[in-house]
C-alpha cells in the first residue's frame, strides 16, 4: 500500500511541474507538429496530409519531321499523373501558361509546371539549358521543392540523354557511319531505360522516393497515405526518445527527495527502502505509459496515426516503458545531484536517442550499415524497431522478440540501478 | 519506563570516529537535551537513533525496540523533526501531512481526524489546502514538526528546531515542545542553546567530540563547577602578555583566550577580581570591560573542555 502512496505522491508532483508536463506531452507533439506542418499542413479537418497541387501545361509539340512518337515532355506530363505518386501529388492539366500562373495566385494550385512548345526539339539538339518553368505560390516552401527536384531530376535525366545521343550521332559522324534516324526512338527508350533504374538504386525515383519516406507495409492498402507513415515513425521517434527522457527525469524525484531531506525523513519512517524504491519506479512506469498513451491518442487525431492493432501496440508500449524506466533508474544510479542531472540526461540520453535511429527512423536505408548495427545495442534501437514492426501490421507473435529483448535490457538495467541505489542510501 | 536508552553507542566514517561510545537514556515523559556545539556529534548520535544511520557499535532502543535489532518497531514509536525542513513544496499542508501520515501506517478516518488534529495543534487549519512552498518559514517548521506528531508516537526527537529562525517561532516551537510534553510524550531535544536545554529538559547530556561529558539535571551540571563564577575580561593589548600571571592568581581555576575576550573561572568573583586588576596594573595592562556570569550550562562546558559552547 505504501509503494502506491509513494507513486502517487510522486505522479501527483510531477503533474504538477509544468516543466515535466512540457517535456512529457508538449515538447514531442510541437516537434511532431513542426515536421508536419512543414510537409504541407493540415486539410480542414481532414485528417491525410493535404496533397501538393500541381499543375501542369506541357505545350511540347513534334515538329514534323520528328522520329519520335510522342513528344518528351509527355514522360514530365505523366510523372505527376503517375498511380505512385497520386496520394501526395494532386496533378490537373492546364491548357495554357497564362491560366496555370493565375490559377497560382488564386492559389488553386501550389505549383505550376510549363513544359513548353519546343522543349523536344531542344532535348534531341542536347542544348543544356532547361527550359521547363516552375511558378509556385510564394508562401509554400516544401511542395514547391519537391515538385522542382521532381523535374530537375526529369530534366536532367532528358538533358542527359540529349547529350548522350548528340554524343551517339557526332560519334558516328566522325567515324564515316550515317547515323540511322529511324534508331533514335529505341535508342532514346534504352536511355531511358537504364536512367530510370539509375534513379531507382539513387533512390531519387520519385516512387523509390515515396517508399523511402514511408515503406508500403504487408497488409495494408496500397493507398495507405505514405506522408501519414512517415508521420508515423517521425511521431515513434519523439514519443521514443521523450519516454526515455521522462523515465530518467521522472526518476530523478529520488535525487531531488535527497536534495529536499525528504528522503531521509522517509526512512525514519516505518517504511522499508525496497517499497520507496519500487514507488518510486511504480510511479515512473505509470507516467511514461500514459506519456505514450497520450501522444498516441494526440498523434492519431492530430496527425491521422494508425499506430496498429491493440495487442500489437499495448506490447511495443510495454517494452517501451520497461526499457525507459530501467535506463531511467540505471542512469540516475550514476548521478550524484540534480544539477547534475540535466546534462547527464540531455547528453547522454540525444546520444543514445542518435544511435537508435530515433532521429533519422524516416531513413533506416539511408544510414550507414555499422549505425544500423549499433542500434541494436541501445534499447531505444529495440524499441524503434518494434514501433516500425507495429506500424508495418506484423503479429505480437513476430513482435515477441523485440519485446522480450527490451524487457531483458530493462530488467537488468533497473536491477543494477537498484543495487546501486541501495549501496549508496544504506 | 525508560523511553530511550543508549548504550555505548558508535559511528566511525572510516578513521573518524564521529560518536565514541555515548551512554545516556531517558524516562517515559520527560524531555532530554543533547547539548553540544556544531561537530559534537549530536546529528550522528539521533541519526543512529532514527534509523538513518547504522551504529558501527553498541545499541538504543526506542520503547524498548532496539534500533538495530528491531528498527520497524522503533521506528514506528519514533517521530522525528529534522533540521531542515523535509516537506514536499508542491503539495498542500494537508497533502503533505496526509502523505506522511501513511508512512507511519494511518488510513482512512484515523489518518483524517489525526491530519485534522494536528493542523489544529500547529495552527494552519486556516492555511491547509496552500502549498507549503508558499509558506513562510515559521509556517514551514510547524508543518515539519506536525509531520512527526501524526502517529502520536511515544518519543519525537527534534534536531536544532530552532536554528536559523526568528524570536517569534523559537518561541512558538518551544511552547509546542512543552505541550507534547505534557500530553505525555518523550522529547528528546537536541541545540547548542544552553538557554533552551536549560528551560525545556528535565535532564541534560552534554556532548563534545563524539562523547557524552556530562549527563544530569540542570542543577546537577552546575553543581559540577561548584561556586565558580564566569569572569569576561577585554583588555587594551594582547592577553598572553598576562595571561601566565593570571593563571598563577589564587582562585583562578581556569582562564583562557575566547573569542578574543579572556574568561576566567573564579572561586569568588568579589575576592579575585582585585587580584587581577592588581596583577594587570603591575603588568601595566588596563582592563576595559568586565562581564561577571553567574554559572550556567555555558561555564559548565567551559569548564569540563576549557572551550566556549559556540567553538
Amino acid at each position: 500500500m505504501k509503494i502506491l502512496d509513494i507513486a502517487f505522491k510522486d505522479l501527483t508532483r510531477s503533474f504538477r511541474s509544468a516543466f515535466a508536463i512540457g517535456m512529457m506531452v508538449i515538447a514531442p507533439l510541437m516537434l511532431t507538429g513542426l515536421i508536419y506542418f512543414a510537409f504541407g499542413g493540415m486539410s480542414g479537418g481532414d485528417v491525410s496530409m493535404t496533397a501538393i497541387k500541381v499543375g501542369v501545361v506541357n505545350a511540347d509539340q513534334l515538329s514534323a519531321d520528328s522520329v519520335l512518337d510522342a513528344p518528351i515532355g509527355e514522360d514530365i506530363r505523366s510523372m505527376f499523373f503517375d498511380d505512385s505518386v497520386k496520394s501526395w501529388i494532386a496533378a490537373t492539366d492546364f491548357k495554357d501558361e497564362a491560366t496555370a500562373r493565375a490559377a497560382v495566385n488564386k492559389q488553386e494550385i501550389g505549383v505550376a509546371v510549363i513544359i513548353p512548345q519546343n522543349f523536344t526539339e531542344q532535348y534531341l539538339s542536347g542544348e543544356k539549358d532547361t527550359p521547363v518553368v516552375i511558378v509556385s505560390d510564394p508562401t509554400l516552401s516544401i511542395g514547391p521543392a519537391v515538385v522542382e527536384d521532381m523535374v530537375t531530376m526529369m530534366v536532367d535525366g532528358v538533358a542527359g540523354g540529349g547529350i548522350a545521343l548528340q554524343t551517339i550521332l557526332e560519334r558516328q559522324q566522325a567515324n564515316g557511319i550515317e547515323p540511322d534516324r529511324a534508331q533514335i526512338p529505341s535508342w532514346i527508350q534504352r536511355y531511358g531505360d537504364w536512367y530510370r533504374e539509375f534513379q531507382r538504386d539513387l533512390f531519387h525515383h520519385p516512387e523509390k522516393a515515396a517508399l523511402i519516406v514511408a515503406a508500403p507495409s504487408a497488409g495494408e492498402s496500397e493507398t495507405a497515405d505514405p506522408i501519414q507513415k512517415m508521420m508515423g515513425l517521425t511521431m515513434a521517434g519523439q514519443m521514443i526518445f521523450f519516454a526515455f527522457f521522462t523515465g530518467a527525469y521522472s526518476m530523478m524525484s529520488i535525487l531531488r527527495e535527497d536534495e529536499e531531506g525528504t528522503l531521509a525523513r522517509l526512512f525514519t519512517t516505518p517504511t522499508d527502502r525496497t517499497s520507496i524504491l519500487t514507488g518510486k519506479f511504480v510511479a515512473v512506469f505509470i507516467t511514461v505509459i500514459l506519456q505514450g498513451l497520450v501522444l498516441m491518442v494526440a498523434g492519431h487525431y492530430a496527425f491521422g496515426i494508425n499506430w496498429g492493432g491493440p495487442a500489437e501496440v499495448a506490447l511495443a508500449l510495454l517494452g517501451q516503458v520497461i526499457a525507459a524506466t530501467g535506463l531511467g533508474v540505471l542512469l540516475i544510479a550514476f548521478v550524484k545531484n540534480t544539477r547534475q542531472g540535466g546534462p547527464v540526461l540531455g547528453g547522454g540520453l540525444t546520444g543514445l536517442g542518435m544511435l537508435g535511429g530515433l532521429f533519422t527512423a524516416n531513413m533506416p536505408n539511408a544510414m550507414p550499415a555499422a549505425m544500423n548495427m549499433i542500434a541494436n545495442f541501445t534499447p531505444q534501437g529495440w524499441v524503434l524497431k518494434s514501433w516500425r514492426m507495429v506500424m508495418d501490421g506484423q503479429s505480437a507473435g513476430e513482435l515477441l522478440v523485440p519485446f522480450l529483448v527490451l524487457a531483458a535490457m530493462g530488467i537488468v538495467m533497473f536491477a543494477v540501478g537498484s543495487f546501486m541505489f541501495r549501496k549508496r542510501f544504506a | 519506563m525508560k523511553a530511550i536508552e543508549v548504550e555505548n553507542l558508535q559511528k566511525s566514517f572510516g578513521d573518524f570516529h564521529a560518536v565514541q561510545g555515548a551512554s545516556f537514556e531517558a524516562e517515559a515523559g520527560e524531555v532530554l537535551s543533547l547539548l553540544g556545539p556544531n561537530g559534537a556529534g549530536k546529528s550522528t548520535t539521533i541519526s543512529m537513533l532514527s534509523g538513518l544511520l547504522a551504529p558501527t557499535g553498541g545499541d538504543a532502543c526506542i520503547m524498548g525496540h532496539s534500533v538495530i535489532r528491531d528498527p520497524e518497531s522503533a521506528k514506528r514509536s519514533l517521530g522525528v523533526v529534522p533540521q531542515d525542513i523535509a516537506l514536499y513544496p508542491d503539495l498542500s499542508a494537508r497533502e503533505n501531512l496526509v502523505f506522511w501520515g501513511k508512512m507511519y501506517g494511518l488510513r482512512g478516518a484515523e489518518l483524517k481526524s489525526r491530519v485534522d488534529a494536528v493542523l489544529d495543534v500547529i495552527g494552519l487549519t486556516d492555511r491547509q489546502k496552500d502549498h507549503v512552498g508558499k509558506f513562510s518559514g515559521g509556517m514551514k517548521r510547524r508543518v515539519n514538526i506536525g509531520a512527526a506528531l501524526l502517529h502520536k508516537p511515544d518519543v519525537v526527537i527534534m534536531d536544532e528546531p530552532t536554528v536559523g529562525i526568528d524570536p517569534q517561532s523559537r518561541r512558538h516551537i518551544l511552547d509546542n515542545v512543552r505541550e507534547l510534553n505534557q500530553k505525555g510524550m518523550t522529547v528528546l531535544y537536541t541545540t547548542h542553546y544552553m538557554e533552551e536545554a536549560a528551560e525545556l529538559s528535565h535532564h541534560i547530556a552534554i556532548m563534545d567530540k563524539g562523547r557524552i561529558i556530562a549527563y544530569g539535571t540542570h542543577d546537577e551540571l552546575i553543581r559540577m563547577v561548584g561556586e565558580q563564577t564566569r569572569i569576561d575580561l577585554t583588555l587594551n593589548t594582547e592577553a598572553e602578555k598576562i595571561l601566565d600571571a593570571w593563571r598563577a592568581t589564587q582562585g583562578v581555576a581556569k582562564i583562557d583566550v575566547i573569542d578574543g575576550k579572556v574568561t576566567a573561572l573564579v572561586d569568588d568573583s568579589n575576592r579575585v577580581l582585585p587580584r587581577l586588576f592588581e596583577v594587570a596594573s603591575k603588568a601595566n595592562v588596563r582592563i576595559t570591560s568586565v562581564d561577571i556570569q553567574e554559572p550556567n550550562l555555558e561555564t559548565v562546558f567551559l569548564h569540563l573542555t576549557g572551550r566556549a559552547l559556540r567553538d
